[in-house]
């Protein structure tokens, strides 16, 4: 899931250009789904019952399988994100396509199905879909072709042309004409040039790079290292790195929620066998860390709802059956639950 | 249990009338769950009886004809049996009295074991882990080689053409004198599974075509039986199998899997025969190589063991024995070994001619656990026996366990050592009524199992646990007649069976799945056949049904129930001077209905089967 907030700020000026021009112009109705909060629901291996469901905040309704209910035919994958561009919203599953869909209803614009291993992320780019994939398992389950697959239509189609790069991507985010990745594996930020669909730089950095946040006008990554979590800023002129910061915040997923004052609620899992997970807080424009803000277990999925200043946290339940989401405030006290589809992994606010 | 036997022997019990199957004046004692199983539901099928089957596999007969409920991933692929709402892993497997179950998984695959390797199959519902041993929660299933002293000589070449680019080929030679018996089985099972399905998982759910489900399975069979002497009986068989199979994938997923499988088996039992008593020493090996995507996982179990029977005249029967299991487990992850050690014993009491107690108990040891006894009783009590009705009433009470698997316990990382056996309590009573050729059962159980392990993520790395306690109820009935109209004679069977499989206790307090029927268990399924034969026609129309599903254990997505129906017609009366040549055609889903067993895994709509075979 992704929070844009270039892309929020286009979405913006285009609203105050089109209630400043176009007074005496229809409005285009809102969509179902182009309000509320959207809950990604990664579904169990195997059993490729991934899907979304919809709450709408102002009458708490709840509505389950979005996708299936819209197109009359099941999403049929493991949700590993949903992306939000260009007023299309792109499902992508790691069990090897990436569905595209008018995020005001959920039907279908369009999908790509072929010629996908087990993609990640996306990124639109330049008329283009950057699809980033880890590529098929080896017989050590290694994934040493993991690559880049673009797709010359932004509403879905065939594979043009795979850019290999580093094992494991993760993350994608776009500057300009540029794509840039995070390869979580081997610790290295790779820069493609989208028109050219070419790599063009490789940036090296520690830790496991997960994702790609815009804050205070900047790039920053994300990339967790064992005992602490490391954020790096970027010289987007050439593409060199630009800060560097150390967080003694350990066992740190790729997963958080970030706020619009830039305090980030992060998941942390001490892992087998000593399974521990938790909720560590960081201010990254001011001094506030807190590695053990909020503690449990069966944590697996986190988000920030801008409106009411809450944090959603899901727990996948083992994946025997639905998840829950547990709704916490600014203070760490649980507010409510509900129960979601299975495995919620990751939430839109729209 | 050893005072029990040496009390026996030293006060030499006369005994007469063991149980045993005359096989042309050879004594072969009927396996000990034949004959101490008094008050548990069998299901006992012979060569004769799954020989319609021979061209196709262990999973199909299960699913088309008996009350189990057989979870497919697709054709020819990983196929596992339920018992009574319980898991594949409840479900022991046993082939010549050797347990085959993967000693690594916990369970066998249904798909890897033709009919054609096998000549007589029963089936033991409920717990049995007194009688039968270890895994038998749910129940087990027993398969088992014959090869028939004093015979002709026999050589058959059958071959199957079939839709989706199925060719099964199979021989079979038999040869034996009054006290040697040779018998050869060879097959090759081969489809390309490239039927056409409704693709779910694309934009307008277009029909495609299956492009990566071949199965190219072939093995060996030799049985052996030689007859020492009058008294003594030496059986050996050696099975191998291989599989090379594109693994289906589930709608919407792309990979590509391959997986090989490779299994050698060898029994060999040596049985004297006394006049009052009897021993039967057992060995036999069983080694199983599997190769997924290249990543090879190897195990091997041999096990020794000897049995001894001993009866009075009138009331008593008894049965003691051992078996030691070594096991070893070489996978991509761990090498580790187990060593067990089980005694057992039965004890059958005839109290009259109408009423039959048996109590049964098994002890065991393995690693650093000790089981001290695990118990069954039962009783067959004979209401009501004229020429034309017998009514007869069953009874039994008893318990079940599962060893964790190699993988529970020795998976790196995320295994755990610590894991207790899963147990089961199993109580169930039935009526069997036969009157003249029409004979029904109605039996009605419960169980509850505990200790039930699942695996659960602990962050990214998976974790088995001793978490679930499950309850199964149900009943299960079942009929079979024989008449004629005409010259024809019909053979109809039916059964029905009710489950009620729910979760008492789960992951947590408030876990959703509380008091809900367990994923992929249907309630309702039941299966009806007729048979029609007249001279040397034969037909045969078959249904199965198997009823709504659910997806999770907490019940939010539920499939939808099917019905399938298959017809066959053959001929066996077309010969060439002493060749016969007998044919068959087969429809399988003769109404092209379109279903899933498990979630988003297509299966295959109609197709058409001729087999023709050439038999001196």
């Amino acid at each position: 899931m992704k929070f844009r907030l270039l892309q929020f700020s286009k979405a913006f000026a285009l609203i105050f250009i089109l209630f400043a021009c176009t007074e005496n112009d229809p409005e285009i109705p809102l969509g179902e789904f182009d309000s509320g909060i959207l809950i990604m629901n990664e579904g169990s291996f195997g059993s490729n019952d991934g899907e979304v469901y919809h709450l709408n905040s102002t009458t708490d309704e709840l509505k389950a399988n979005i996708f299936e209910e819209a197109n009359a035919r099941p999403f049929a994958g493991l949700l590993q994100d949903m992306v939000l561009e260009n007023d299309r919203l792109y499902l992508v599953a790691n069990t090897g396509k990436v569905e595209v869909v008018n995020p005001g209803d959920f039907t279908s614009l369009g999908s790509v199905t072929a010629d996908l291993d087990q993609p990640r992320s996306l990124t639109v780019n330049s008329g283009k879909l950057f699809i980033s994939d880890y590529g098929p398992y080896d017989a050590s389950y290694a994934t040493p072709e993991s690559y880049i697959a673009v797709v010359n239509n932004t509403l879905g189609g065939e594979v043009s042309t795979k850019i290999a790069v580093s094992r494991k991507p993760e993350d994608l985010i776009s500057y300009g004409k540029y794509v840039l990745v995070a390869g979580s594996e081997e610790g290295k930020v790779e820069v493609i040039d989208a028109e050219k669909s070419e790599l063009i730089e490789t940036i090296e950095v520690e830790g496991s790079p997960s994702r790609f946040f815009e804050a205070d006008g900047k790039i920053y990554l994300f990339s967790p290292n064992g005992d602490e979590l490391i954020l790096y800023s970027f010289h987007l002129d050439n593409f060199t790195l630009a800060t560097t910061t150390h967080y003694p915040i350990s066992n740190a997923t790729g997963k958080f929620a970030i706020d619009e004052n830039g305090v980030m609620y992060i998941l942390t899992s001490s892992g087998w066998p000593d399974y521990q997970d938790g909720i560590a807080l960081l201010d990254i424009f001011g001094s506030a860390i807190d590695p053990t803000w909020y503690e449990g277990s069966g944590f697996y999925g986190i988000g920030y709802d801008p409106v009411l200043d809450e944090i959603y946290v899901t727990n996948s339940n083992g994946f025997q059956g639905n998840g829950t989401v547990t709704v916490l405030d600014e203070d760490g006290v649980e507010k409510r639950s509900f129960e979601v589809g299975r495995g919620p992994s990751g939430f839109m606010f729209r | 249990m050893i005072l029990l036997v040496w009390f026996m022997s030293t006060f030499g019990f006369q005994t007469e009338g063991l149980d045993t199957l005359s096989l042309k004046e050879v004594e072969v004692i009927a396996p000990a769950y034949q004959r101490f199983g008094q008050g548990q539901k069998a299901i006992a099928w012979t060569s004769k009886d799954i020989q319609e089957f021979n061209s196709r596999t262990l999973s199909d007969l299960l699913q088309e004809t008996s009350p189990i409920s057989v979870r497919q991933y697709g054709p020819g692929m990983l196929s596992s049996p339920s018992f009574r709402g319980t898991s594949a892993g409840h479900t022991a497997l046993f082939w010549n009295g050797l347990p085959i179950n993967s000693p690594s998984l916990g369970q066998s695959d249904l798909s890897l074991i033709p009919i054609l390797a096998i000549d007589q199959a029963d089936l033991q519902f409920g717990s049995s882990g007194a009688l039968i041993g270890n895994e038998s929660i749910g129940g087990s299933i027993q398969l088992r080689s014959n090869a028939k002293f004093s015979q002709k000589p026999q050589l058959l070449f059958s071959q199957e053409f079939g839709s989706f680019g199925t060719y099964n080929t199979r021989i079979k030679a038999g040869f034996s004198t009054e006290k040697l018996a040779f018998q050869t089985k060879a097959y090759r099972l081969f489809t390309q599974n490239n039927y056409r399905f409704e693709d779910l998982s694309k934009s307008g759910t277009p029909t495609v075509e299956q492009d990566h489900g071949r199965v190219n399975q072939y093995g060996i069979v030799q049985d052996l039986s030689w007859k020492i002497k009058e008294n003594q009986l030496l059986n050996s068989s050696f099975w191998f199998n291989k599989a090379n199979r594109e693994i289906q994938s589930p709608m919407g997923s792309n990979t590509r899997d391959l997986q090989e499988d490779e299994s050698w088996k060898w029994s060999l039992d040596y049985e004297i025969f006394r006049q009052k008593s009897a021993w039967l020493f057992k060995t036999g090996l069983v080694k199983d190589h599997l190769i997924f995507n290249g990543s090879l996982s190897k195990t091997r179990q041999l096990f020794l063991g000897a049995e001894w029977d001993y009866s009075t005249e009138t009331k008593w029967k008894f049965h003691a024995g051992t078996r030691f299991s070594f096991i070893k487990g070489d996978l991509s992850t761990y090498s580790a070994t187990d060593q067990r050690i089980e005694f057992f014993e039965s004890i059958q009491f005839q109290a009259n001619e109408k009423l039959i107690f048996s109590f049964n108990g098994r002890h065991l040891v393995y690693l650093d656990v000790f089981k001290p006894l695990i118990p069954s009783l039962g009783l067959d009590w004979k209401i009501k026996e004229n020429e034309a009705h017998t009514l007869t009433f069953k009874a039994s009470g008893s318990m079940g366990f599962k060893v964790p698997t190699l993988n529970d316990r020795f998976w790196e990382p995320g295994g755990n050592p610590d894991l207790l056996p899963e147990e089961s309590w199993n109580a169930e009573s039935g009526l069997h009524w036969q009157f003249k050729k029409i004979e029904q059962s109605l039996t009605g159980y419960w169980m509850d199992v505990d200790n039930w392990i699942i695996w659960l993520p602990n962050g990214s790395i998976w974790s088995p646990q001793n978490i679930r306690k499950v309850r199964s109820e149900g009943i299960e009935y079942q009929g079979k007649a024989k008449f004629q109209t005409g010259k024809i004679l019909w053979t109809p069977n039916w059964q029905y069976s009710f489950n009620r499989a729910v979760s008492l206790q789960g992951i947590s307090e408030i876990d959703p799945s509380l008091g809900k029927q367990l994923p992929y268990t249907p309630q309702h399924q039941a299966t009806m056949r007729i048979g029609g034969k007249l001279n040397s026609f034969s037909i045969s129309l078959a249904g199965d049904y198997t009823g709504k599903r659910s997806v999770t254990a907490d019940n939010p997505r539920t499939m939808d129930p099917f019905t399938l129906w298959n017809t066959s017609l053959s001929y066996e009366g077309f010969s060439i001077g002493k060749i016969k040549i007998p044919m068959q055609f087969r429809i399988q889903n003769l109404f092209d209905t379109n279903y899933q067993v498990l979630y988003l895994r297509p299966m295959p709509g109609r197709s058409y089967h001729f087999n023709l075979s050439i038999q001196l």
